[in-house]
């Protein structure tokens, strides 16, 4: 019975971030009760979980996330948070749209490769231009950011597809293989190219290592690596010439000391924060990392460590290795491959997105620009997590407990 | 699972290995780029305040959080800036240490007067200096353009493209050849040295050679039979290039004397000027009489040289900060100093009356302060390229000055149409501000 257990973290965490949030105060505290409401959904959510009968831990980091991002978020600037915390009402109903719809049970595939192609293409086409790029797309009523929509659909199918061909891409080898890959192939390299198009390099980069990952889980092979290996280069000499926003990311990751003014300002100021932050940090509030380009979205991990330090880094970094772990025990107990590798994909995509993001920020890689899950600001990206989180919890169990 | 289970463990460690590179070991804190460099202290910043107590520079608490606020657009050739991206500058930057722990730096500035300084000046390139003579004190600084402290957020790279320099300050930083604002100072070298009586007379053909070369007065005019005390009310460049060939070194030494050639020692970082080395032809000596050739000198150096002028002879060291006081470190005075007895009291009353007269009847005409007897000069400097560069030299009032007033316009043309003018508004402006004239 160690269900109370984690109840009982859950409400001593939820504590923590209270007693977190009574630091930040300041005309702001009228925004209080949206904190309160982030926990109850959350606790309602657990709740609802178990009595379907499904294992609800990773609901536990994935709530500590959302409301340390939101007291962030709430820290740089009230209307910030008030707009997450919207993202977080349709955040709620997409969790019970993954929960009930069946997304890991499912056994079409190309609906969701397809799915993952028209929402990219449909941006591409109808897309509305926010702040540089032409990544939005505009129904009147709402407007997102359907690339963190896509890229689930993209993993869902890559999934369905691999599980479902695993013993023929096993098997076969030669043209035979080439037959067999060949729609795979095809629609991650489609949703490439659009993403290429959109200039939207982050993602593209992060469905790469999770489609290389999920290959290699499902169906391991050699040639498949040297193939994808050798396509990645390929791949990146050619955006090196095609993009100069690439190329100013590769200066200021590797050359941000000349470039402090210019292209390294950023990754720089990203750094100062950080150190700043020494063990304890400078407290929430009083750090100065607010002057960090996108200090709200990509930057919000450079912020962290600034007020909370070192001790509140790596207690971020912990909690997604917890959500990891709940996410990986629920993969390794899963009723049906399917479910299985679908529960491993979206554990993929949270962690490696979160090292990519935080890599970027402590200069380990380039800046890819994406948000880290659940803390930055971003109501699509947050909404899509929650729609994942969904997925992740209807995963049947083998033996339910 | 578990290999990938020890895979995302593995990054992460990596990541947290980055963390305590970055977060631990690595010292950042006086890195120039970082702004927490610059507030190391937890105290509200102090504050740098005019002569009267008024805040030309403070930090505001309120519900926005914490700003710094400048009191005019153009008083960050003054204060500097201080911005959590883009650093610090001028005094902020000076005297950083001290406003860091809460402590004011209370300046010279009379701001009503700056303010007022700077509306006159705006649109045009140039700069406005306002010295007290008697102790040296600075009472209002102009540069245009100028970058907005308040605005840098909006507009830093606009500064940064602008082709008209908006981070120099031309008061202290601008070197320019003084033109015939020059000739009080070589009237009162001869008459140091002795070379020349103010009721001497010339014959001014409107032109002179000198070495074979010849120097021509403004538009060749010939001034006819002409007193010294004439020649320099009417800026006659044939008697000035003369009496500067006769000096010689003697010149150069004068001129040294009154500060020039050298880099004063005053609270924002200065330029030196220029002064010619060595041996010159009697017509590079001439050149020199009339503020051209080699010779280059800021508006802060002339007014300086002006203000030994009207202060009977004796060179003040010019100063802006005045004194730095509160929080728990003691406080900081700056007194009036005098450098130098640099000429005699009948040489500097000698000039003080050839400069009455160029305003009453000269070529500073146009620099006429309604009431009060005004000394001053102008000076029409040549330039390599483009239009003549206006200088306006002066102080009012003649029998007991209260303020030195210098202006320099870039390529403005003939300094009696455009410096002189100025120079008269911003005189009065001063005169009032120190009491000597009632309010408008």
């Amino acid at each position: 019975m160690r269900r109370p257990i984690w109840l009982w973290v859950e409400l001593a965490g939820w504590l923590g971030l209270a007693l977190i949030w009574l630091a930040v105060q300041g005309g702001k505290a009228e925004l209080w009760w949206q904190l309160l409401l982030i926990w109850t959904g959350f606790a309602l959510l657990a709740f609802l979980s178990t009595r379907l009968g499904l294992r609800s831990e990773c609901l536990l980091p994935a709530a500590l996330l959302v409301g340390i991002g939101w007291i962030f978020l709430l820290r740089i600037k009230p209307e910030y948070a008030a707009q997450q915390f919207r993202g977080y009402l349709a955040g709620l109903a997409a969790f019970c749209i993954g929960i009930w719809g069946g997304w890991a049970q499912s056994r079409v595939k190309y609906v969701f490769g397809l799915g993952a192609l028209l929402l990219l293409a449909a941006t591409l086409v109808f897309g509305t231009r926010v702040g540089g790029a032409k990544a939005w797309l505009d129904l009147g009523i709402i407007r997102f950011q359907p690339v963190e929509f896509a890229r689930v659909l993209l993993v869902l199918f890559i999934v369905r597809y691999l599980v479902e061909n695993r013993t023929l891409l096993n098997t076969k080898h030669g043209w035979a293989a080439v037959k067999y890959w060949g729609p795979l192939i095809v629609f991650v390299s489609g949703v490439f190219l659009l993403l290429a198009v959109q200039r939207d390099l982050g993602p593209a980069l992060l469905l790469y290592v999770v489609f290389c990952l999920l290959s290699v889980a499902v169906v391991f092979s050699w040639r498949f690596l040297a193939a994808s290996l050798g396509a990645a280069a390929a791949g990146f000499g050619a955006a090196f010439y095609v993009f100069p926003h690439l190329r100013s990311r590769l200066t200021a990751w590797l050359y941000p000391w000349e470039h402090a003014e210019g292209a390294g300002y950023q990754v720089l100021q990203g750094l100062f924060a950080m150190n700043r932050g020494k063990v304890f940090g400078r407290g929430i509030g009083v750090g100065l990392g607010e002057i960090i380009p996108e200090v709200h979205t990509d930057f919000v991990f450079a912020l962290i460590g600034e007020e909370l330090g070192f001790l509140g880094a790596v207690a971020v970094l912990s909690t997604y290795l917890i959500l990891a772990y709940c996410g990986l025990q629920l993969s390794q107990k899963a009723a049906s491959p399917l479910e299985q590798y679908t529960a491993l994909g979206i554990v993929l995509l949270w962690s490696v997105q979160v090292l990519l993001v935080a890599g970027g920020v402590l200069r380990v890689l380039p800046v890819t620009g994406m948000t880290l899950p659940f803390v930055s600001y971003g109501s699509s990206s947050l909404v899509a997590q929650m729609w994942m989180l969904g997925i992740l919890v209807s995963i049947r169990q083998v033996r339910a407990e | 699972m578990r290999k990938f289970f020890l895979g995302l463990l593995a990054g992460y460690f990596l990541l947290m290995a980055f963390l305590v590179y970055w977060q631990l070991i690595t010292e950042l804190d006086e890195h120039p780029l970082n702004p927490g460099r610059y507030r190391i202290f937890r105290e509200p910043r102090g504050a740098i305040l005019d002569r009267n107590g008024q805040a030309l520079a403070e930090t505001i608490i309120d519900a926005d959080g914490t700003r710094r606020v400048y009191a005019s657009p153009g008083i960050s050739h003054i204060t500097g800036y201080f911005h959590a991206r883009y650093g610090m500058s001028g005094l902020e930057k000076a005297w950083h240490e001290r406003l860091a722990v809460g402590q004011n730096v209370q300046t010279t500035i009379d701001l009503n007067l700056q303010r007022r300084v700077e509306e006159l000046l705006e649109g045009r390139v140039g700069a406005v200096v306002v010295l007290e003579p008697t102790t040296g004190q600075v009472l209002a600084l102009a540069s245009y353009p100028y970058i907005d402290a308040n605005a840098l957020d909006d507009k830093w790279p606009e500064y940064l493209e602008d082709q008209r320099s908006p981070f120099v300050n031309r008061v202290v930083q601008g070197q320019y050849p003084p033109g015939s604002a020059i000739k009080p100072l070589v009237l009162v070298s001869a008459l140091q040295n002795r070379t020349v009586d103010l009721d001497e007379r010339w014959a001014d053909q409107g032109v002179v050679e000198l070495s074979g070369r010849t120097i021509t007065n403004f538009q060749r005019q010939a001034l006819g039979e002409i007193t010294t005390k004439e020649a320099l009310a009417l800026s006659s460049n044939t008697v000035f290039a003369q009496l500067a060939a006769q000096l010689g070194p003697a010149l150069l030494q004068t001129l040294r004397r009154l500060g020039l050639g050298s880099t004063p020692d005053f609270s924002l970082p200065a330029s030196g000027g220029n002064l010619p080395d060595g041996e010159l032809s009697a017509y590079g000596w001439g050149q020199i009489g009339i503020g051209q050739g080699s010779l280059l000198a800021t508006p802060l150096q002339m007014a300086s040289a002006i203000a030994v002028i009207a202060n009977g002879g004796r060179l003040m060291r010019p100063y802006l900060v005045e004194q730095i006081r509160g929080g728990w470190r003691l406080p900081k005075m700056q007194r009036p100093l005098v450098i130098s007895e640099a000429v005699s009291q009948w040489s500097a009353a000698g000039v003080r009356d050839a400069m009455v007269m160029a305003v009453q009847s000269g070529t500073a005409k146009s620099a006429q302060v309604p009431g009060v007897l005004t000394a001053g000069k102008t000076g029409t400097a040549q330039t390599a390229n483009g239009r003549d560069h206006s200088w306006f030299v002066g102080f009012a009032p003649a029998e007991e000055p209260a303020a030195v007033v210098v202006v320099l316009l870039e390529h403005a043309g003939t300094a009696s149409q455009t410096a002189a003018p100025l120079g008269g508004l911003v005189l009065r402006e001063a005169l009032v501000a120190q009491g000597v004239l009632g309010g408008m």
